[in-house]
């Protein structure tokens, strides 16, 4: 009877402990994903008040990615907002010429040109894009001036401020800053010492801010969550819809590495033909047998330009590989 | 016939890789002919043949992609676009605006859309065409969704 007992008050406890286990589990990601939503949450926040930052990054909230992001994240986002009040004309506008000057320069559709341009431009489409909210959220921050939570902290970092801002300001932009580095370093430590003055409070910030990291910092901690990936999707639409130079995109887009219709893959040759203004490519193969055919292009089922049929391969081609292509059709 | 071949493989790979991503097609091949296709797919809901499970019939010339493969239907079906006898599609798609971009995947959708928008205007199922024209759409429905009980739906027993 005693052993039953035992056994029957024990029995119950292994589904339990499996429950908890579960229970602990779900907790343990659920927590995860709500320091994540936290961390995003701060953010908006911290354009209003600062003070839900401070209690994060006093380590006792129990989540220890959000205590860990939280102010490397303000001081990447302050950081990029000092930079961009320096650099945000010529750095806009001298990316965007750049990237329309390849554009322009490049009239043939030399893939490798749009490439090279495009793959920097999101970079920089984003870091401007972050410093687009960043700035907005500084600037509030400097307004309102009642940061008393941040005073414990400047306290606690103020010994090292001195020796760090020296240090540290070269990796902030080594780049881009050949004329106003020079003329914009006093006016910026003037700023700070001004601010030092009137509010203990934004002084931790701004010189933390030497410390962030840029987005393609070889240094940045993988951990950091990238912000720029957030903003820059909708750049990236609005680019491609307000460049309407269909060539470009299509070039970067839809380059298939085989034939969509025999499956065979493309050379050099087929990967520069362009038989048709949609864009849709293929062999010349397969372009031919469907010029035996009905002579209508696969990707929009419109005819084919006659003229492009017979003597082909203009669109999209070096004058070396017209060349080559007559030369194919003649002997066939 | 070497091209059609190497397509065919290539849709067979690709069908096999993305099994999952279209739920309401299933595409198999027959085993010892690549030629031979045969397809699952099921009725378009908020339509008369929803909870219907429909197999149609490929078969894939060789001068395919360049050619549209022929598609019928096995199951009854009561469209005014599908053969009620034989299974025939009348589908633009499957005839003149066939294009070698498409693949026996998108026919399978293009098929599934058809069901859910016929076209009693260029019927091969009169009846089911004429009952659509004089606007008989409760007609339709009913005579649709008791066949797609009769033909596409498991017995119950």
């Amino acid at each position: 009877m005693g052993f039953d007992s035992i056994s029957n008050s024990s029995s119950p406890l292994p589904p339990f402990s499996k429950d908890l286990a579960k229970k602990k589990r779900t907790n343990r990601s659920a927590r995860l994903k709500q320091s994540k939503l936290d961390v995003r949450r701060e953010q908006w926040l911290s354009q209003v008040k600062n003070k839900g930052c401070e209690v994060d990054s006093s380590g006792r909230g129990g989540s220890p990615p959000s205590c860990m992001q939280i102010p490397h994240m303000q001081n990447r986002l302050v950081e990029t907002s000092e930079m961009r009040s320096r650099e945000e004309e010529n750095d806009n506008s001298s990316i965007h010429d750049s990237d329309l000057e390849s554009l322009l320069n490049s009239p043939v559709g030399s893939s490798l040109d749009s490439n090279a341009s495009r793959k920097d431009h999101p970079r920089s489409s984003s870091s401007t894009s972050s410093d687009c909210c960043s700035r907005s959220l500084s600037e509030e921050e400097e307004d309102d001036g009642c940061l008393d939570d941040w005073e414990a902290v400047a306290d606690a970092l103020g010994i090292n401020d001195n020796q760090q801002n020296p240090i540290s300001e070269p990796p902030v932009k080594p780049e881009a800053r050949i004329g106003s580095a020079d003329t914009e370093l006093p006016k910026r430590s003037s700023g700070v010492d001004l601010l030092k003055t009137e509010s203990g409070g934004v002084v931790p910030i701004s010189q933390m801010n030497s410390r962030a990291w840029r987005p393609d910092d070889a240094l940045r901690p993988q951990s950091l969550p990238n912000l720029s990936k957030q903003c820059t999707f909708p750049m990236n639409s609005e680019r491609h819809c307000h460049r309407a130079i269909p060539w470009a995109w299509k070039s970067t887009i839809s380059q298939p590495s085989s034939c969509p219709i025999c499956c065979e893959d493309l050379d050099l040759t087929d990967s520069s033909f362009l038989p048709c203004t949609c864009g849709f490519r293929l062999c010349l193969f397969c372009h031919k047998r469907i010029l035996e055919a009905d002579g209508r292009c696969p990707g929009c089922r419109k005819q084919y330009d006659p003229i492009h049929g017979d003597v082909g391969f203009n669109t999209g081609a070096t004058p070396f590989k017209i060349g080559r292509s007559c030369s194919m059709i003649s002997r066939s | 016939m070497q091209a059609s071949r190497a397509r065919l493989f290539k849709e067979y790979k690709e069908v096999q890789r993305e099994k999952a991503a279209d739920p309401d097609i299933q595409l198999v091949c027959d085993d010892s002919n690549i030629f031979k296709w045969t397809a699952l797919i099921k009725g378009p809901s908020e339509t008369p043949f929803e909870g219907g499970v429909f197999q149609l019939a490929f078969a894939v010339p060789e001068q395919y992609p360049l050619q549209p493969p022929q598609v019928r239907f096995l199951t009854k079906i009561f469209h005014p676009n599908v053969h009620f006898k034989t299974g025939e599609i009348c589908l633009d798609i499957l005839k003149n605006a066939w294009s070698p971009a498409w693949t026996l995947q998108s026919v399978c959708r293009a098929i599934i859309a058809l069901m859910a928008h016929p076209e009693p205007d260029s019927p091969l199922n009169c009846d089911s065409g004429n009952l659509l024209r004089s606007g008989d759409i409760r007609g339709y429905q009913s005579m649709a969704r008791m066949y797609t009980r009769l033909a596409a739906m498991p017995k119950k027993g």
